[in-house]
């Protein structure tokens, strides 16, 4: 071996073991899960079949909504390969579900697996045909005759909000499924006192999460023993669990519900669907598994969606630039049913939550309703709510600038809490702890030159270039623990998380979670937080998660819980494995506690070369009795529930500069930075490709995917040809910076970062728009911004009308 | 979304294929890249009783230079056009369209006959087809014929095809080397259908311009050449007036869609933009060449 080469091998040796040892949490471990994955070896639930497996297909409403008169399933059960065909009145002995919650002015509507007696959007389930392949029962799809009788489409939130319209849920007395209040201070005084104001009639349309895996289910069902295995492409199985124990009376030692690998989820997976119901039901009906693979179209009809609100606000400043007021007033279209478990008032109260954002505004007054329409629902949506109050106050935040004469990043900084003022509550009665606010909008300007940039914008504008810079900063709660549920007054605990860890009699490391992974790289990240407190290897520790009977309680991903929550419970447990690890070493090796290390997946004696590998250590500990004294033997497992109890803020800014053809209106991002505080960072890649695929989904919001529904309640963009979505082309380089303010509130200081990029991202992108074409005197205060929509804008502002912009005159 | 029950046959010669669609009385469809097909067979948007692949019949993909005219096959792939060193040099306007067709992936799987026979108003292939004054050889088992390209599209995925009929040879006479071109495309995202586009070949002699076409696509129910634009243009001296006039000419005489991407007044302004942007590169480079 040369010298060079021998060098080499021990520079990759010391590279090795700097990425397992001192510090693995904080190292950019490549994801574990990955050579699995893209190497086509992944098992979703599409790829398991099942001995005598049966397929679904659904016929769904085309009516938006209407009265089901009557349904003949006689020509379809006798088609080639039907086996069942099931209508709502089949499923009588399942009970509905219901998204409760202890909130006032809320109405929860049941859930079932097919429509009963009415449809309330178009590609709702009516009839569900099982056949043996999903072909035939295609097929038979066509032989089905439902005969509907119209009622009024509900389809304009606002119409649907009087007391004039047609009603969804005729019990519930209202389409105003839930409507929500937040006061602080005096607001309507302060506007009306306000040396400045500003204000718009805001709109985000509707957007769906188009995770690249649809939606499968496969009940197997197990006639002996009454058992009944759900696999499910969820985020949520252990809340599916439950939801299925009450709606098939079944207990949870009968009931399991596993989601293996998931192909991407963004809030579309986190909740309960009538689908997954139905195939539940059908396998223990039949006596056999039954599968249902969603395709493309189904997708686009039927997978919760996101945001649709339409929001007034108005804010006022003094003439020194300090906001003194914020108002605002939300119409959230909620769709036709209100979502088990998180009920029609998520996405909507976040918005009103959420506006005041990272800034002092001492008067706020926030009110929302969350409105019924027949579409098919909304959910959980990365983001929840905030990408909408970001939109709008942000927008606000530059409107003002603009108005004040000021730089909209000197703005900001005047108004945001700055490090010395936390904790601080917002007028929404949110508490920010300490997070790095300022810290990230400094270190986004920093990284682009800001001064710089302004100024290369003013050649450009000088040039007769349409060139635009935005900025966006959010604050978000992340982790959240029991204290504060992530929808309130709701019978679920989103507030704890439990690991289960155990080193097996061969040695091997178990820690099993009741999180989920979709594709954000848990498996990998939960290893690194058990390897660093327990003392083993990252590739020896088997994580597992996604199912329902791993720990008695697990919800699932969502809400930028899961390295908060598993990761403390993780760090728990571990160090309990760990301090019994040392215990039973220090019988076999008959050393001091103290004088022990445990690294590398072994335990030695400081200072010597004696040591026990975890293999020979289980050994001992299980099968060579004697080794220990009887009364000293433990397990070397630990259960540990983690509560943040409050949960920890996060944050981040983002930038991005546009340049908009002046005469095709094409808008092109040409770049994007993000400076983000995620608190103590687990695996730094993984948290650069959370933000990267994030801010692509941000950019999708802001530039390009919109639901839209026609007058007759159709979905006219029921493909991905109408449904939009940006791929490589249309994202850019993404630079992002980490601010490292390790939280104070939770273990480890790791704070959630899982949803922000698609937080910051459309509001960055609608301001670098709006400031692209300000010397136009127009105001963006929709998204997404298409070049159809600036062509309209410009073309109304040509002809002296109104382009509906906030600015008072 | 899977396709309703069918028969399937492959073909290993155009006789056989020709003879299968004859059989099929009007109700078999000739499936090539199966790019657009099969996404209208899974939507349940056709039912033919039977599909006759012609994948496996030998040399219907070329590209073949025959004196004044390129010969191309039906079964010739976009990605082959598009790399094909023959196409660049004798028709560059082609080989710079074929990169907005879709995206990679399919395009190595479309073929120019399935594209110019599923005529769809936003495609390139049409539209190049139109512009570049291609005639189609079509044969039946009543023989063969060849329509002009001007008058195979009749409507958005309507063309003069009949039952029975296969597209078998794509021919296109050869263009002065001297040409001046342009292709301008707007797309909502790279590889979409185009919202709007316009390609131009223009012939100059000095400071006027010989000979122009003028081709566009989606801005009506089939790609169109801008005839009054390019009447106007023809036998005229270059000038900012006279493309004004042009482009002026070319907005009156369309008439878009609205649909869910762009509005007809928007497409209507684009067309205009890329007409003007087009003219001016394609006089470019016809000067340019005859210089
Ligand atoms: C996502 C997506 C994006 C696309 N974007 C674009 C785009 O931007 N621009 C564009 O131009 N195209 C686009 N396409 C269409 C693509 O170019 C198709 O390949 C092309 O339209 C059809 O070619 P094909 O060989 O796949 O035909 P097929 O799908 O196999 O057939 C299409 C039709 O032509 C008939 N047919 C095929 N060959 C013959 C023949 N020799 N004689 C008679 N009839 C025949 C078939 O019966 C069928 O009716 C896109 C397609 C997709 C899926």
């Amino acid at each position: 071996m040369t010298e060079a080469s021998t060098k080499q091998v021990a520079a990759s040796r010391e590279a090795e073991e700097l990425a397992t040892r001192p510090k693995i949490v904080g190292a950019s471990v490549k994801r574990t899960e990955d050579p699995r994955l893209l190497t086509g070896k992944g098992a979703y639930v599409d790829d398991r079949k099942a001995a005598g497996m049966l397929h679904v297909a659904f016929r769904r409403s085309d009516h938006s909504h209407a009265l089901i008169k009557s349904i003949d399933c006689s020509a379809a059960r006798k088609a080639d390969g039907v086996v069942a065909v099931f209508t709502a009145e089949d499923m009588s002995e399942v009970n509905a579900v219901f998204a409760t919650s202890r909130m006032k002015n809320y109405y929860a509507t049941p859930i079932t697996g097919l429509a009963t007696d009415k449809v309330r959007y178009v590609g709702e389930p009516v009839v569900g045909v099982i056949a043996r392949s999903r072909y035939l029962a295609e097929d038979a799809l066509e032989l089905l005759d439902i005969a509907y009788e119209p009622l009024a489409v509900v389809i304009d939130p606002e119409e649907a909000a009087k007391p004039s319209s047609a009603l969804l849920h005729e019990e519930a007395g209202t389409n105003v499924l839930c409507s929500r209040e937040f006061k602080t201070g005096d607001a309507e005084a302060a506007i009306a006192n306000a040396a400045v104001r500003v204000s718009g009639r805001f709109r985000f349309h509707r957007k769906t999460p188009t995770a690249m895996e649809n939606r499968t289910y496969l009940a197997e069902y197990e006639p002996g023993r009454d058992e009944l295995t759900l696999y499910t492409s969820s985020q949520v199985p252990g809340i599916i669990r439950d939801a299925l124990s009450d709606a098939l009376d079944m207990p949870g030692s009968q009931l399991r519900v596993i989601a293996p690998d998931v192909g991407g989820g963004f809030g579309g997976k986190a909740s309960l669907y009538p689908e997954e119901i139905f195939v539940a039901f059908a396998a223990r009906r039949l006596g056999c598994a039954v599968k249902w693979t969603s395709d493309r179209m189904e997708d686009l009809a039927a997978t919760s969606q996101g945001f649709d609100q339409i929001v007034d606000a108005e804010l006022a400043l003094d003439a020194a630039g300090n906001a003194v007021a914020l108002k605002a007033e939300v119409i959230g279209d909620v769709g036709a049913y209100s979502i088990y478990p998180w009920t029609a008032v998520i996405e909507p109260v976040q918005v009103v939550s959420f506006l005041p954002g990272p800034y002092k505004i001492a008067n706020y007054h926030g009110r929302v309703r969350g409105v019924a329409t027949s579409k098919p629902p909304t959910g959980p949506y990365r983001g929840v709510g905030r990408p909408t109050s970001t939109f709008v106050t942000e927008r606000l935040m530059d409107m003002a600038a603009q108005r004040l004469g000021m730089d909209p990043v000197a703005l900001r900084l005047r108004n945001m809490i700055q490090p010395d003022e936390f904790p601080h509550r917002i007028g929404s009665g949110i508490i920010w702890d300490q997070c790095a606010f300022t810290e990230c909008l400094n270190a986004a300007c920093a990284q682009v030159d800001y001064p710089n940039l302004r100024a290369r914008q003013a050649e450009a504008r000088a040039a007769g270039r349409w060139f635009g810079i935005g900025v966006a900063c959010y604050a978000e709660l992340t982790g959240i623990g029991s204290r504060i549920s992530v929808a309130p007054g709701m019978p679920i605990n989103t507030g704890t998380e439990t690991a289960k860890i155990a080193i097996d009699s061969t040695g091997a490391v178990t820690a099993a979670f009741g999180v989920t992974a979709m594709g954000q790289g848990l498996e990998t990240t939960l290893a690194q937080v058990v390897a660093e407190h327990l003392g083993g290897r990252v590739k020896d520790i088997r994580v597992i998660q996604g199912d329902s009977a791993a720990v008695p309680n697990a919800t699932g991903s969502y809400a930028s819980r899961s390295a908060v929550l598993a990761g403390g419970a993780a760090t728990l447990a571990a160090k309990e494995v760990k301090e019994k690890i040392i215990r039973a070493a220090s019988h076999l090796l008959e050393t001091a506690p103290e004088d022990l290390i445990v690294e590398d997946g072994k335990v030695s004696v400081v200072g010597t070369d004696r040591a026990l590998t975890f293999r020979q250590l289980a050994r001992a500990v299980y099968l060579e009795m004697g080794r220990i004294p009887a009364d000293k033997r433990e397990e070397l497992t630990s259960t540990k529930t983690y509560d943040p109890v409050f949960g920890t803020s996060a944050t981040a800014a983002h930038l991005a500069v546009v340049e908009i053809n002046p005469d095709t209106y094409e808008i092109k991002l040409e770049r994007f930075v993000v400076a983000e505080d995620c608190g103590r960072l687990i695996n730094p890649m993984i948290v650069d490709g959370q933000v990267h695929g994030g801010v692509a989904q941000g950019i999708g919001a802001a530039l390009y995917e919109e639901v839209v529904y026609n007058d007759e309640g159709q979905n006219v963009t029921a493909s991905l040809v109408d449904y939009i979505i940006p791929t490589a082309t249309e994202v850019p380089p993404i630079d992002v910076v980490h601010i490292e303010a390790e939280s104070v509130t939770t273990l480890n200081g790791f704070r959630g970062m899982g949803e922000g990029g698609t937080i910051g991202a459309p509001a960055a992108v609608a301001n670098a728009v709006a400031d692209a074409v300000a010397p136009l005197g127009i105001d963006i205060l929709e998204l997404p911004i298409s070049p159809e929509r600036l062509f309209r804008l410009i073309e109304n502002s040509k002809n002296h009308k109104d382009p509906s912009h906030g600015h008072e005159t | 979304m899977k396709p309703p029950p069918f028969d399937y046959f492959a073909a290993d010669c155009i006789e056989a294929a020709i003879q299968a669609l004859a059989d099929a009385g009007g109700d078999g469809k000739i499936i090539a890249g199966g790019q657009s097909l099969m996404p209208m067979l899974n939507f349940r948007l056709l039912r033919p009783s039977i599909l006759i692949d012609i994948n496996r019949i030998p040399d219907l993909a070329y590209v073949r230079d025959d004196g004044d005219e390129i010969r191309i096959g039906p079964l010739t792939r976009h990605r082959i056009l598009e790399t094909s060193d023959l196409i660049a040099k004798q028709f560059p306007v082609l080989h710079e369209a074929m990169g907005y067709v879709a995206h990679l992936a399919i395009r190595n799987r479309g073929t120019i006959g399935g594209s110019l026979s599923h005529a769809d108003p936003a495609a390139e292939l049409p539209m190049m087809s139109l512009l570049l004054d291609a005639r189609l050889e079509v044969q039946s088992n009543a023989g063969r014929r060849t329509i002009e390209a001007r008058d195979f599209f009749l409507g958005a995925l309507t063309t003069a095809l009949e039952d029975g009929d296969m597209l078998v040879e794509v021919r296109l006479p050869k263009l002065r080397e001297e040409t001046g071109w342009a292709f301008e495309e707007v797309a909502r995202r790279s590889g979409d259908f185009a919202l709007a586009s316009v390609a131009v070949i223009m012939d100059s002699d000095g400071d006027w311009v010989s000979d122009i076409r003028i081709g566009m696509m989606g801005v009506g129910e089939t790609p169109m050449r801008a005839t009054e634009a390019e009447n106007i243009l023809t036998g005229q001296r270059y000038s900012e007036a006279a493309v004004a006039a042009t482009v002026d000419a070319i907005r009156a005489a369309v008439e878009p869609n609205t649909d869910l991407h762009a509005s007809a007044d928007y497409r209507r302004h684009l067309v205009g933009i890329l007409a003007q942007q087009a003219l001016a590169k394609a006089w470019d480079r016809s000067r340019r060449a005859s210089r």
